[in-house]
């Protein structure tokens, strides 16, 4: 039972959670920008589950100095690794959120309309 | 040798650099595009030091640290090429878009030059989580790229495109950290190195993320943004997306299968259920942007496919998904940029491209490497795959490969006839840019150029010069000079093969020499009728040399695959022969469709045997023991769509018809011999199985009822060439009788009247062709007693009717008896009896013919109208003479016959003593029946000089009927409905039932194409649950 109750499981499933209701925005919402948001969220989560990855119980920060040596680091530190990935993820959401936000601009000057369903134009 | 790092760093260093460049565009054009020259450069150098030697991958580390704790890239003969073929089409791609760029500005130049960089890194990196990292920059880079002309239709498609790449690449990334928190790296080599499919949870990190690489390719039904990208972005960037972005999704996905080698199996089928299904969805589109998208996406979808083969295909898969890639590659741009040139919404408007002959070249260049023609890379690559699928005995694949490729045929096919045929009058000039058309040209001549090569990498196709095909081109280069110079070229250029290549064969293969004989000889004499036309006629003769070049090829074949290159290059010339004629466009379609379904029969029948004999020879076909009814069956369909036997006829006689008047002889009484020859060559090899009996009877039941419809079809034509048309299903009905009899009289049946048939129906065909030209018109009944303005044709008819039915003193009289005596000799006597019927009916339309066209009442409009053209009288005459000497002489020509068709059959013969033929049932001799007859007639015909010395001569109205002399006399011609009363009687027997029949079939296909592609409703929301419902699925199919 302690383990459900341990901080990276709680955080892991918030970010899913994050996620599911990310995915259930970008889906059902018919206003673009809510969408957006949708996108942002699901995002948002993605990143909180990567960082949950890395957290090892009772370790500290991954930076080599006094107060870890380099002969017992790998155990009393949390992984570096995705917590440098995170950041790039972050930046990239940041990049997609803005490039999604631009579109969202355009099409509004287009067409007046914040509906989906008014871009339909192209099918079949 | 300069690190290919620095492909990523001097491109981001330009990137960077172009801000500083202020509003000097044409500054930064320049720079992005020595930049790029710089890009191809580097990969070029990597890719000749590869090809040259076996060395070692070069791994690149960032940092100075070797993996798992940095970065590495990696530069292999594989990522050197595919670099290579990115950086290539980059720069072509730039040169391309070069007004548009200028026109959007820098900002425009440096995110083309990112999209660029990123696929390079992406083919480079050995790394899991940078592989996302550029796969994001190239997909925000392309998401730029799509506004490049930013319209109603591209801004939408772009924010679709925009959310739909962005949850999958979530997908990427959620399997990028899970895959590592399982396996502690992220180097796709110590990953794979890791086996995570044994682990519970890693299976599901590295599903993810083969799943996201899969859903970057587009497959069907996950796809919808992708199709809206296709359709409204400038061609130039659809180019781009369909050529190098999706060539380097496949390359991730071939470098990542090491991490989740489950995947394979699933793989396949999910790019085959793609590749299908895209395909027939495109029968439904008419936007040529769209449909280049379900094309590209199809093809995306075989490669897949390829890729999960790769354990099947063994030592060929490179190979095989290199030519199948590359003409993916070069045909799909090429397309592309020339939608890109002519700029139409509609696939009719296509025709526009005749204004500029060059681009329809190359459009026909890119649509036959698509479908996979010789000599092109993609027929190499096809061949193989089937060969090899077919040894590993994957006949489902083999199926749905050829079934997903005869659909992806039938709309390209039906693309390119609009381009050939349709009018072009009414839509607008346009200007080509050397900025549009160089690289859509250079793309045209790689992808020969890689065919060439490929070729030479085949086994089994030593055996075929390329000679002709050069030939072939130098007469294309000389395409604007006059029509005699090139017909003259021509003529030569199969005589000279002919005398090459038929001595030889006259001593060691006689059934090769009879062949070759009648489509090289015969193509010569249908050429001299060429020199009737006048100008230029372009592209006439490139094409008809590519019959005749693939017609020998066929001969000379030892190899299955020879056989094959040479029948697909037939079917290619014949297509464009056909098409040539003014109402030919639907004809030369059915045509066409028919060739390809037929060709992958072949094919499959090809593979079946190599699969169990392990051999590319002809001659390995007689060593089949399993399946031989399957292979018999299916090479026998592939052969009979080209002698148009009942049920695959339906192509014939609109498309002999409709054809100029030299063209019908070559498809006639030349191109349908193919058919023949190949059904000999499978009966030779198989017939002494005893299961073929079987199919055989079945064989001669088919023959018999062809000709009895075709001459009653015949029988009630007004088009003299739609009756000669039916004629010839007749006669190959007859012909396909005959060797279904598997007897030596059979067999010298069929080559008699094989021989026979090519004589007459040449003889037929141009000289009815030769009166259209002069009358101007098909229709018998507007002709009519051209008997006096036109003796040479009439006397060519004469002869050639008299040949054909089969009356005594000529050719076809020994037809006849040799068929009778065959009949008899078989027990064959109801299929006989049908075949004698229908012996009778051909009387029914030679006599309408001569009739019509020659008796009668001359039209006042014709009343002028001179004799056929000299050019086409003296191949007519010489044909005359061919049969004059085998009607006065036939044991010249049985005897050879008999004694080759003895190594086959020895029982049977006929006995020759002198000119006298005898067999068991009676005996023949073909002199004595010329000098009687001709005897008989003199005496009759000066009998009647002598009665009729008083006979008064009268004009053409001095006619009474019924004691009344008729108002207008010229309209008393009988021809018009002239078998109304047999029509009534016996006409459902040639109801257009099997026409019918395949309507019905492509209304069906054509429909559910129309309701299948309603799923891609528009709606961006509908294509991301789509995403995630492909997602869901497939994980519970693989779990």
């Amino acid at each position: 039972m302690t383990q459900y109750l341990s901080v990276e499981f709680i955080a892991m499933l918030t970010g899913f959670l994050l996620m599911v209701i990310g995915v259930w925005g970008i889906i059902s919402q018919k206003n673009l920008l809510k969408i957006v948001i949708g996108f942002s969220l699901f995002d948002t989560g993605l990143n909180i589950v990567i960082v949950s990855l890395s957290y090892v119980k009772n370790s500290t920060a991954p930076i080599l100095d006094k107060a870890v040596e380099v002969s017992d680091a790998a155990s009393k530190i949390a992984d570096p690794v995705p917590q440098a990935l995170v950041l790039t993820s972050i930046v990239i959401g940041l990049g997609v959120t803005a490039l999604m936000l631009a579109y969202v601009m355009r099409m509004f000057r287009e067409k007046k309309s914040l509906e989906i369903n008014s871009y339909n134009e192209l099918k079949w | 040798m300069v690190n290919p790092i620095h492909i990523v760093s001097i491109a981001l260093g330009v990137a960077f650099a172009l801000g500083f460049l202020g509003k000097r565009d044409k500054l930064s054009l320049g720079l992005v595009l020595s930049t790029l020259a710089g890009m191809v450069a580097i990969s070029a150098g990597w890719f000749i030091h590869f090809l040259n030697s076996s060395v070692e991958p070069l791994q690149i580390f960032t940092g100075g640290f070797k993996p798992p704790f940095a970065i590495n890239l990696q530069m292999g003969l594989a990522e050197a090429t595919f670099t290579l073929l990115i950086n290539v089409a980059g720069f072509l791609g730039a040169i391309y878009l070069t007004k548009e760029l200028l026109k959007t500005g820098k900002n425009m130049m440096l995110i083309f030059l990112v999209f660029i960089l990123g696929l390079n890194v992406m083919v480079m990196t050995r790394d899991l989580f940078n592989l996302f990292v550029f796969s994001e920059i190239q997909s925000i880079a392309l998401a730029g790229l799509i506004i490049l002309d930013p319209n109603r239709k591209s801004i939408p498609s772009g924010f679709k495109y925009v959310i739909a790449t962005g949850l999958i690449s979530s997908f990427l990334l959620l399997g990028t950290v899970f895959a590592y928190y399982f396996s502690g790296t992220l180097n796709i080599d110590f990953i794979s190195q890791a086996s995570l499919q044994y682990v519970k949870g890693g299976a599901v990190a590295v599903f993810m993320v083969i799943l996201a690489v899969i859903l970057e390719l587009k497959p069907f039904p996950a796809n919808g943004w992708a199709l809206d990208v296709y359709e409204s972005a400038h061609p130039g960037i659809g180019a781009l997306v369909s050529g190098i972005a999706g060539t380097t999704s496949l390359f991730v996905l071939y470098k990542l299968i090491p991490v989740a080698p489950f995947i394979s199996d699933i793989l396949i089928t999910l790019g085959l259920v793609s590749f299908v299904a895209s395909n027939l969805l495109g029968l439904s589109q008419t936007n040529p942007n769209r449909l280049l998208g379900y094309s590209s996406i199809g093809q995306l979808g075989l490669l897949s496919a390829t890729i999960g083969m790769q354990q099947l295909l063994g030592d060929k898969f490179i190979f095989i998904a290199l030519t199948i890639l590359i003409s993916h590659f070069f045909a799909k741009a090429g397309l592309f940029w020339l939608s890109g040139i002519i700029n139409r919404d509609d696939i009719k408007d296509w025709a526009m491209l005749r204004k500029k002959p060059i681009l329809l070249v190359l459009f026909g260049v890119f649509i036959f490497s698509l479908i996979g023609f010789p000599p092109l890379p993609s027929f190499f690559g096809k061949w193989s795959l089937i060969m090899e699928l077919s040894a590993g005995n994957q006949y489902m694949l083999v199926t749905s490969i050829l079934i997903g490729s005869f659909i992806e045929g039938i709309y390209l096919f039906r693309w390119l006839g609009y381009a050939i045929k349709l009018d072009f009058s009414d839509l607008p000039e346009f200007k080509l840019n050397i900025s549009k058309f160089l690289p859509t040209l250079t793309w045209g001549i790689l992808l020969i150029a890689t065919g060439v090569v490929a070729s030479a990498e085949m086994e089994g196709l030593s055996g075929l010069s390329y000679w002709p095909l050069i030939f072939i081109a130098f007469i294309y280069l000389i395409d604007e000079l006059p029509i005699y110079i090139k017909n003259t070229l021509s003529i030569a250029g199969l005589a000279f093969y002919s005398w090459l290549t038929l001595p030889e064969l006259y001593y060691t293969d006689m059934l090769r020499f009879i062949f070759m004989g009648i489509f090289l000889i015969g193509g010569i004499l249908t050429l001299i009728a060429g020199y009737a036309y006048k100008g230029k006629r372009r592209g006439f003769y490139p094409v008809a040399l590519i019959m005749y070049a693939g017609l020998a090829y066929i001969i000379q074949a030892s190899t299955t695959l020879e056989f094959f290159f040479g029948w697909e290059l037939m079917t290619a010339g014949s297509y464009f022969l056909i098409i040539r004629g003014k109402k030919s466009i639907n004809h030369a379609l059915s045509y066409m469709l028919f060739s390809i379904g037929g060709a992958y029969a072949i094919l499959a029948g090809f593979g079946i045997t190599f699969a169990e004999t392990q051999s590319m020879l002809i001659a390995s076909l007689s060593q089949l023991s399993n399946m031989v009814p399957l292979v018999f069956i299916l090479l026998a369909i592939g052969f009979m769509t080209k002698t148009a036997s009942l049920g695959l006829h339906i192509w014939l006689p609109g498309a002999h018809a409709e054809a100029e008047s030299d063209v019908s002889p070559m498809v006639s009484a030349i191109l349908l011999k193919a058919g023949v020859f190949g059904l000999l060559l499978l009966m030779i090899a198989m017939g002494n199985n005893p299961q073929i009996a079987t199919i055989a009877y079945y064989l001669g039941w088919l023959g018999a009822l062809t000709a009895l419809v075709g001459n009653m079809a015949a029988a009630f034509q007004e088009d003299a060439k739609r009756l000669l048309a039916y004629s010839s299903i007749a006669q190959l009905g007859y012909i396909l009788f005959a060797l279904a009899m598997m007897s030596h009289l059979g067999w010298l049946t069929a080559m008699y009247y094989s021989i026979n048939h090519f004589l007459y129906k040449a003889i037929l065909f141009l000289t009815i062709g030769a009166v259209v030209l002069k009358v101007g018109t098909h229709s018998m009944y507007k002709m009519g007693g051209l008997i006096k303005n036109m003796p040479l044709a009439f006397i060519a008819v004469l002869i050639g009717i008299i040949a054909l039915s089969g009356v005594p003193p000529l050719s076809g009289f020994g037809g006849k008896w040799l068929f009778y005596n065959a009949v008899i000799d078989k027990h064959w006597y109801f299929q006989g009896i049908i075949v004698f019927f229908s012996g009778i009916v051909a009387f029914l339309y030679l006599y309408k013919l001569i009739y019509s066209i020659f008796l009668g009442q001359l039209k006042d409009n014709l009343r002028h109208v001179t004799d056929i053209s000299l050019w086409f009288a003296i191949p007519i005459y010489i044909l005359i003479i061919g049969i004059m000497i085998i009607s006065a002489k036939p044991e010249w020509l049985l005897q050879p016959l008999g004694k080759m068709i003895s190594q086959w059959y020895p029982n049977g013969a006929l006995a020759w003593n002198g000119g006298l033929a005898t067999s068991t049932y009676g005996y023949w001799n073909g002199n004595g029946v010329m000098i009687t007859i001709g005897i008989m007639f003199t005496t009759i015909l000066i009998w009647l000089i002598v009665l009729s010395r008083k006979a008064q001569k009268v004009k053409q109205f001095n006619i009474v009927y019924a004691a009344e002399a008729p108002q207008r006399p010229e309209t008393t011609h009988q021809s018009y409905n002239m078998y109304a009363g047999y029509n009534k009687a016996l006409g459902w027997i040639v109801a257009p039932k099997i026409t019918e029949f395949w309507n019905m079939m492509s209304d069906w296909i054509l429909s559910l194409a129309h309701f299948t592609r309603l799923i891609y409703n528009g709606n961006g929301q509908r294509y991301l649950i789509y995403i995630l419902g492909y997602f869901v699925i497939i994980y519970f199919l693989v779990f």
